[in-house]
C-alpha cells in the first residue's frame, strides 16, 4: 500500500507539471504573419470555390458573422467588446463550415474545407495565447445580432476571408499582450 | 449681403477642403496619378484617414446632373453628394464623391447616374483601394565602404499598417536615364551595393501595401535625394598593372645588364693597366726582380723595343761634319735654303744628335770633295771615322753606279741598305743637299755609287783613303731627310783643325711611310 500511494503521488506530480488538457500559458503569438498565412489559405479556398461556380456543393443558407468594420466605431470599442465580436464570429463560421461536411462535394473542395476547419482551430489557439477572452454564448432567448445569411458556399468562403482580414486581424494587431512595455 | 454670405461660405468651404487635403498628399496629385494608373472609368481610393472617394473625369465641363449612389453588403442604397474640380496637372475636370462612412471587409456597390441614366457601376471593397502617401524623410548616406550607399526612410502615416508595407527603391547615376529598382518588405532601410566608386547617385522610394489583408496602389515617388559613393582608394587592376609593368622593366634591365656585364664592368671598373706584357717573364719567372731579368735579357729587349719596326739590325754610319762659321757665312744665298732645311730638319733630332752644329752646305762640301780628290793622303790622318763605323764612300764609276742604281732600284728594297745615294761627278752640282726620301734613287747619268762598309778595324787605325776613285761625303741627317754632301780633302783637313763633329749614325731603314722614326746618333768630338 505504501508503494501504491507513492506511485499515486508521483503521478499527480507529473500531471500537475504537464497539466494535460488544461489551458497552459502559451507563448503569445504577436506575429501577424501567422494569421496572414491562414488568410492566404482562405483566399485560395475562396478562389477554388468561386471557380466551380456553386456547383461544388448543394448546401445553402448559412448563418455567417458580419464582416464590416467601421474604423471609427471599432476604435471606440474596448478590447473585451472587440474580443467578444471576434470570438462569436469565429464560432458562427466554424459551425457553418463544419455543416458542409454533411453534403457531397468534390475532393478539391473537401480538402479546402478541412484546411479551413483546421485553421480556425489554430486561430483560436492564437487568440488564447494572447489572453483574448473566450467566446461566451449569448443568453438563452437572445439572437446574435452580429450575423447574416449566406446563400451559397462561395459566399460563405468570401465571408470567411473578409472576417479574418478585418476583425480578427484588427484584434490581434491591438492585443494588449503584444504592446506591453510600449508607451 | 446674401451674395456676400454665399461667396463667403464658398470660400470657407474651399479653405476647409484645402486644409483637409493638405495633411497628406493633395487630392489633385492623387487624382492626377490615378488618372494615369487606374484603368477603371469610375476610380475610387481610400486615403490615410480611411475615407473612400470615387471620381470620374469629363471631357467637357457641361452642366450635367450627376447622381452617385452606393450601398454596403447589399443593404439599402444611399446617395452621395457629387462635387467637381479642375485638375491643373492633368488639365481635366473631375467629378467626385467622398463617402460619409466607409466599411471595410465588405462589398461596396457604387453607381453613377447622369441625367437619370446609369453612367458607371462598380462593385469593390474598400480595403483593396488604399492610396498610401509616399515614404517620409528619405536619407541616403555613404556606408563607409566602396561602392555602397545606405538608404533609409520613414513609413507613411497609416495606422497599424507599418508591417504590411512593401517599398521600392529606385537609384540611378546622376544624369543617366537608366536606373535600377530594388524591393524591400516591412523594413525602412536598404543598403545599395555594387555601385560605381566616386559617382553621384540619385535615389527615389515609393510604397504600397502587401495585399494580404489590405491592397493599395503604388504611392508616388519621393523627391530624389543625391549622394556620392566613396572614391576608390586603390584600384586593384591599376595596382596589378603597375606592378606587372615594373616587373617587366626590371627583368628587361636585368637582361641587358647581364648580357653586357663585361662592357659595363670595363667602363665602371676599368682594369689597371700593367706593363707586364712589355716585360715578358719579369713577374712570372723572375718574380719582379728587375735586375735579374735585365741580366737575362741583356739589352736585347731594349734594342728590340727601340727598333721594333726594323727588319734588320741597324748599321752605324759616321757622319762627318764641319763647323765653319766663315765659310758658312760666305756661302751663296741660294744655297742657304737647303742648308736651312738641313738645319731645321736636324733641329728636330737635336735630342738624339746631341747638338748638331752648322752643317756644311752643298757648295762647300763640293769643294771639300774636290780637295779631297786632289789630296787623298790628307784623309789618312783623319779621325773622322772610327774604324768600327760604317763610312760612306763615293765611287766615280758612273756606269757602274748607274747599273747598280738600276739594279738596286728594281731589286733591292730600300730599307735593306743603310745608305745609298747617287751623285754626279765632274763638277756637276747635282748633288742634292737634301734628299727628302732616303730611299730615293734618282737616276742620273754620271752619278756616283754609294756603298756602305762597316769595318771592324783597330780603333787607332786611321781611315785610309780609298784613292782617287772614292769621294767622301758628309751626310747630314735631320731625322726627316738625309743630306749627302761630298767632302773634299781640304774640307777634311779643315775638319781636323776645327772641332770635328762626328756622328755615329746607325741608320735605321724604315718603310717608305716612315723613313726616320727612330735614329740613334752618337756625337763625338
Amino acid at each position: 500500500m505504501f508503494h501504491g500511494s507513492g506511485l499515486f503521488a508521483l503521478l499527480l506530480m507529473v500531471l500537475e507539471w504537464t497539466r494535460p488538457g488544461l489551458s497552459s500559458p502559451l507563448r503569445p503569438i504577436c506575429d501577424l504573419r501567422v494569421l496572414d498565412l491562414y488568410i492566404k489559405e482562405a483566399w485560395d479556398a475562396e478562389a477554388a470555390i468561386r471557380a466551380c461556380k456553386d456547383d461544388c456543393s448543394s448546401a445553402t443558407n448559412f448563418t455567417v458573422p458580419l464582416t464590416s468594420v467601421d474604423f471609427d466605431v471599432w476604435e471606440a470599442m474596448n478590447i473585451e467588446e472587440q474580443a467578444q465580436e471576434v470570438q462569436s464570429g469565429i464560432h458562427v463560421l466554424n459551425e457553418a463550415i463544419s455543416s458542409l461536411q454533411a453534403f457531397n462535394q468534390t475532393d478539391v473542395i473537401q480538402s479546402h474545407i478541412d484546411a479551413t476547419i483546421s485553421n480556425i482551430v489554430s486561430i483560436r489557439q492564437v487568440l488564447r495565447s494572447l489572453s483574448i477572452p473566450e467566446y461566451v454564448p449569448p443568453t438563452s432567448g437572445g439572437e446574435d445580432k452580429e450575423t447574416q445569411k449566406a446563400s451559397s458556399v462561395s459566399e460563405l468562403f468570401q465571408i470567411h476571408v473578409n472576417f479574418l482580414r478585418g476583425k480578427v486581424r484588427l484584434l490581434l494587431a491591438s492585443a494588449p499582450v503584444c504592446h506591453q512595455g510600449v508607451s | 449681403m446674401r451674395k456676400m454670405d454665399g461667396n463667403g461660405l464658398k470660400v470657407v468651404f474651399m479653405l476647409c477642403l484645402a486644409f483637409v487635403t493638405t495633411g497628406g498628399q493633395s487630392f489633385e496629385s492623387t487624382v492626377s496619378q490615378l488618372l494615369r494608373d487606374e484603368t477603371e472609368d469610375l476610380k475610387c481610393f481610400v486615403d490615410r484617414k480611411k475615407d473612400l472617394t470615387c471620381f470620374w473625369e469629363v471631357e467637357e465641363a457641361r452642366n450635367d446632373q450627376y447622381t452617385f449612389m452606393y450601398s454596403f453588403e447589399n443593404k439599402k442604397k444611399m446617395p452621395c453628394v457629387v462635387s467637381s474640380r479642375f485638375v491643373l496637372a492633368s488639365n481635366k475636370t473631375v467629378f467626385f464623391c467622398k463617402l460619409p462612412k466607409t466599411l471595410f471587409f465588405v462589398a461596396l456597390d457604387v453607381q453613377v447616374f447622369r441625367d437619370g441614366r446609369t453612367l458607371y457601376n462598380r462593385s469593390l471593397k474598400a480595403e483593396n483601394v488604399f492610396f498610401v502617401d509616399p515614404p517620409r524623410n528619405l536619407t541616403v548616406m555613404s556606408s563607409g565602404k566602396e561602392g555602397q550607399l545606405n538608404v533609409s526612410w520613414l513609413p507613411p502615416l497609416l495606422k497599424h499598417m507599418d508591417d504590411i508595407m512593401i517599398y521600392e527603391v529606385r537609384y540611378a547615376v546622376e544624369g543617366s536615364h537608366m536606373g535600377k529598382v530594388e524591393e524591400k518588405a516591412a523594413s525602412t532601410m536598404l543598403v545599395l551595393r555594387d555601385l560605381q566608386s566616386g559617382t553621384r547617385y540619385k535615389v527615389w522610394v515609393r510604397v504600397k501595401l502587401d495585399g494580404v489583408s489590405y491592397k493599395s496602389y503604388w504611392s508616388s515617388w519621393t523627391d530624389p535625394v543625391f549622394a556620392d559613393t566613396l572614391p576608390s582608394d586603390m584600384d586593384l587592376l591599376i595596382v596589378l598593372l603597375v606592378l606587372s609593368i615594373g616587373l617587366i622593366l626590371f627583368l628587361l634591365s636585368l637582361t641587358v645588364i647581364l648580357s653586357h656585364h663585361k662592357f659595363l664592368l670595363k667602363k665602371l671598373w676599368p682594369d689597371i693597366p700593367t706593363p707586364e706584357h712589355k716585360f715578358p717573364g719579369l713577374f712570372t719567372v723572375y718574380k719582379g726582380d728587375f735586375k735579374e731579368w735585365m741580366s737575362q735579357n741583356n739589352g736585347s729587349i731594349w734594342g728590340r723595343s727601340v727598333h721594333v719596326f726594323t727588319e734588320e739590325p741597324p748599321s752605324p754610319v759616321e757622319i762627318l761634319s764641319e763647323v765653319s762659321p766663315t765659310s758658312y757665312d760666305t756661302s751663296p744665298r741660294e744655297e742657304r735654303k737647303p742648308t736651312e732645311e738641313v738645319e731645321e730638319s736636324e733641329r728636330t733630332d737635336s735630342g738624339l744628335m746631341g747638338g748638331w752644329r752648322e752643317p756644311p752646305h752643298a757648295n762647300w762640301l763640293m769643294e771639300q770633295l774636290r780637295a779631297l780628290q786632289e789630296n787623298p793622303e790628307s784623309l789618312s790622318q783623319s779621325t773622322l771615322l772610327q774604324s768600327h763605323d760604317t763610312y760612306v764612300a763615293l765611287n766615280q764609276n758612273s756606269q757602274h753606279v748607274q747599273e747598280v742604281s738600276e739594279r738596286q732600284t728594281d731589286d733591292v728594297f730600300e730599307e735593306t741598305l743603310p745608305l745609298q745615294a747617287l751623285f754626279t761627278t765632274e763638277g756637276t752640282s747635282s748633288l742634292s743637299a737634301s734628299h727628302s726620301d732616303l730611299g730615293s734613287l734618282p737616276q742620273s747619268s754620271g752619278s756616283g755609287r754609294l756603298s756602305s762598309q762597316s769595318s771592324f778595324e783597330d780603333p787607332n787605325h786611321t781611315w785610309p783613303p780609298k784613292g782617287p776613285g772614292y769621294t767622301y761625303m758628309a751626310v747630314a741627317d735631320s731625322g726627316i731627310s738625309m743630306d749627302y754632301s761630298p767632302m773634299s780633302s781640304s774640307n777634311i783637313a779643315e775638319l781636323r783643325k776645327h772641332r770635328i763633329y762626328t756622328n755615329e749614325y746607325k741608320n735605321e731603314i724604315f718603310g717608305n711611310k716612315w723613313p726616320f722614326s727612330s735614329q740613334h746618333v752618337e756625337s763625338g768630338y
